[in-house]
């Protein structure tokens, strides 16, 4: 047992020092101290994947993986974290929601990310599902006074339940088909007993609960009104890490299950057509959208389709590259919102047009948002071109070259969208200007966002050298 | 008992539950439908004594009807206002709404009758007597980690309520309370 608690160190850090801040919070009361403890505890969780890796193996019986794949997503869902606390505080003052509870279970969220992306096990994905999506219901509502935070947070919850249902009636399904929970098991199963109709209905139903929470059309209607909603930054973390963490366990399901499917195009046919109305719909919506907030929406909508290219194409390629891109999203996105959050006003100051001059009033600010917005677009040099050159490369390797076209020429769409922005910033007369209100480590953030989303576009080797090997492993 | 007997006391139940639930969605008084959920529930119970799940049977009636229902229960009333107002039921695009559902049901029940292939015990390894005792051995074993980890998520969700629920406080700022 002792062994098992090294061997999944990342989650164990977490859940123990989840206790220590619930009882700092209880007994002293500052919302500022416990914003430095998450911190710690998100540092803490990196330092040990880096010091402490841990090997290839299963922990708790079968329950969970461990290995490369897993510190791989865990560093993501913890990198999300780290950035999302450390832009948050300023932003909670403005609205005066700047409690601890908000640290405390975006910490908590972060451990059913974490659970998620190491799973080995149905049942372990399902709670791990649970714990991250009840978090963000409550993240969503953390303005209680606000009637768009509080329908954000009733439609999440009455929208993710139901999504749940279908999630568990699948999982049902396939223990009815298999007499399995264990995923390597139910491969097993498949091998030997053929895969019968039953099992695919049930891999359909599953399959509805992810796509619900990484937002794929046609389940994607909650994404916009969840993500304006709720507080700005309570949004970044849903849109990067929860959508992470539902890539991660979609990887981890079809690795596992993919050997044991004689027919495999079915499920890479269903994904192809999935991906295209995702980056269709998303893209053409938020050509119209002027508030920023819900213009994110619709792009997380479209970056998820670009991201179920890599998912369709099924190959190791492709599923390195969603990793990949998974990190270099949850970067930029973070980035964008990140901007957002410093000049909006209770819900003003987020449209387009607001960011009017922006460049001659705050130059720093409209610079990142201008990196952000580039690298969304998936411009080179940054690093969002290098996450679509992967999945599309991916999609080109495994037949799948009309697939790749229609990205291409999505993300061309993008382009439109994202430079409006960028054009109101730098090219238009300033308005009456908003003020900034960011603090050292806000921007401190932001401005190391920028960087490293400058360094991976420009040297993404070493990263792009992690995801493989991460994948490698994870499909022997 | 001869298996008629048991074929007759089955679709009874089964009878229960499908009446009861559709009382719970047509009723506009938000009381009977709580006392419809009540049967409900207990026709379920009843169905998982025919599949032998004893353990789940009695889960269903102490945390459903125990707990849940009755919470439910004094939510309503307690809050007198919702015990007057009219539920909301009439139905958005029923035909769309009723081709979906009814392909998806014959889609459910093909499988399950002709192509589905269960995974079924072996009669000499099916359990005899209760099930209480493997399922309390397989929590604390196997599936502990699941099991502790539940305990996270009724804290989060308890957090989550305290939280939205809680009275209006002040709000901290750099500079202290």
């Amino acid at each position: 047992m002792l062994n098992d608690l090294l061997l999944t160190l990342p989650i164990t850090i977490a859940t123990v020092w989840v206790l220590v801040l619930i009882l700092c919070e209880a007994f002293v009361h500052n919302a500022n101290l416990t914003r430095w403890l998450t911190a710690i505890g998100f540092a803490g969780i990196i330092a040990s994947i880096f010091l402490i890796p841990s090997p290839e193996g299963y922990a708790y019986g079968t329950m969970l993986r461990t290995g490369t794949f897993t510190n791989f997503s865990n560093f993501i869902f913890a990198v999300s974290g780290l950035l999302v606390v450390s832009i948050s505080d300023k932003y909670l003052e403005e609205e005066e929601i700047n409690f601890g509870e908000y640290y405390i279970i975006l910490f908590i969220s972060t451990i059913g990310m974490m659970l998620m992306g190491s799973a080995a096990n149905l049942s372990v994905i399902f709670i791990g599902l649970e714990t991250m999506s009840v978090a963000l219901y409550t993240l969503a509502g953390m303005l209680r006074k606000d009637v768009r935070s509080n329908e954000a947070a009733m439609k999440y919850f009455l929208l993710g339940s139901f999504a749940t249902g279908f999630f568990l009636y699948g999982i049902a399904l396939i223990y009815g088909a298999t007499g399995e929970l264990a995923l390597p098991r139910i491969a097993a199963s498949l091998q030997t007993n053929g895969v019968s109709t039953l099992f695919w209905i049930g891999l359909s139903l599953l399959m509805i609960g992810f796509l619900f929470k990484v937002s794929a059309v046609p389940f994607h209607q909650w994404t916009p009104d969840v993500y304006e909603g709720s507080p700005t930054t309570a949004a970044a973390f849903m849109s990067t890490g929860s959508k992470a963490a539902a890539f991660s366990s979609l990887i981890i399901v079809l690795s596992n299950i993919s050997i044991a499917l004689p027919n495999n195009a079915v499920l890479q046919t269903a994904f192809a057509y999935i991906a295209v109305a995702t980056m269709a719909v998303g893209n053409i919506t938020a050509l119209t959208q002027d508030n920023l907030k819900r213009m994110l929406a619709y792009s997380s909508i479209a970056h998820a389709g670009y991201m179920l290219v890599g998912i369709a194409a099924g190959s190791n390629e492709g599923y390195s590259g969603v990793l990949y891109y998974a990190l270099i999203y949850t970067l930029m996105n973070v980035g964008a919102f990140g901007v957002i959050a410093v000049l909006e006003r209770h819900r003003t100051l987020t449209n387009a047009s607001d960011y009017a001059g922006l460049f001659k009033q705050h130059p720093l600010l409209a610079g990142l948002m201008a990196v952000f917005m580039f690298s969304l677009a998936g411009l080179p040099p940054f690093g969002g071109f290098v996450g679509k050159y992967k999945v599309f490369a991916a999609a080109v390797e495994a037949d799948l070259t009309w697939l790749a076209i229609v990205g291409v020429l999505a993300s061309v769409v993008s382009v439109y969208y994202y430079l409006r922005v960028v054009i109101f910033m730098f090219m238009r007369d300033p308005e009456p200007a908003p003020q900034a209100n960011a603090n050292a480590t806000g921007s401190f953030a932001l401005v190391a966002i920028a960087v490293i989303v400058f360094l991976m576009g420009i040297f993404p080797t070493e990263v792009l050298k992690l995801a493989d090997n991460a994948m490698k492993v994870a499909l022997k | 008992m001869n298996s008629l007997a048991y074929q007759i006391i089955f679709y009874l139940f089964a009878a229960i539950i499908v009446g009861s639930a559709a009382l719970v969605v047509i009723s506009k008084n938000i009381i009977h439908s709580a006392f419809g959920l009540l049967f409900t529930f207990f026709g379920v119970a009843a169905i998982y004594v025919y599949l032998n799940a004893d353990f789940i049977a009695v889960t269903q009636i102490v945390v459903y009807v125990g707990g849940i229902l009755v919470l439910l229960l004094f939510g309503v009333m307690l809050t007198n206002k919702i015990t007057q107002a009219d539920l909301k039921t009439e139905t958005l695009n029923p035909v769309p709404g009723l081709l979906i559902t009814l392909s998806v049901l014959a889609m459910l029940l093909y499988t399950f009758y002709f192509r589905a292939k269960w995974v079924t015990v072996p009669v000499d390894q099916q359990l005899r007597g209760t099930v209480v005792e493997p399922i309390g051995i397989a929590t604390m074993t196997t599936y502990v980690l699941p099991f502790e980890i539940v305990s996270i998520v009724l804290m989060v969700a308890l957090l989550g309520a305290a939280y939205i629920a809680r009275a209006d406080r002040k709000v901290q700022t750099k500079e202290g309370k």
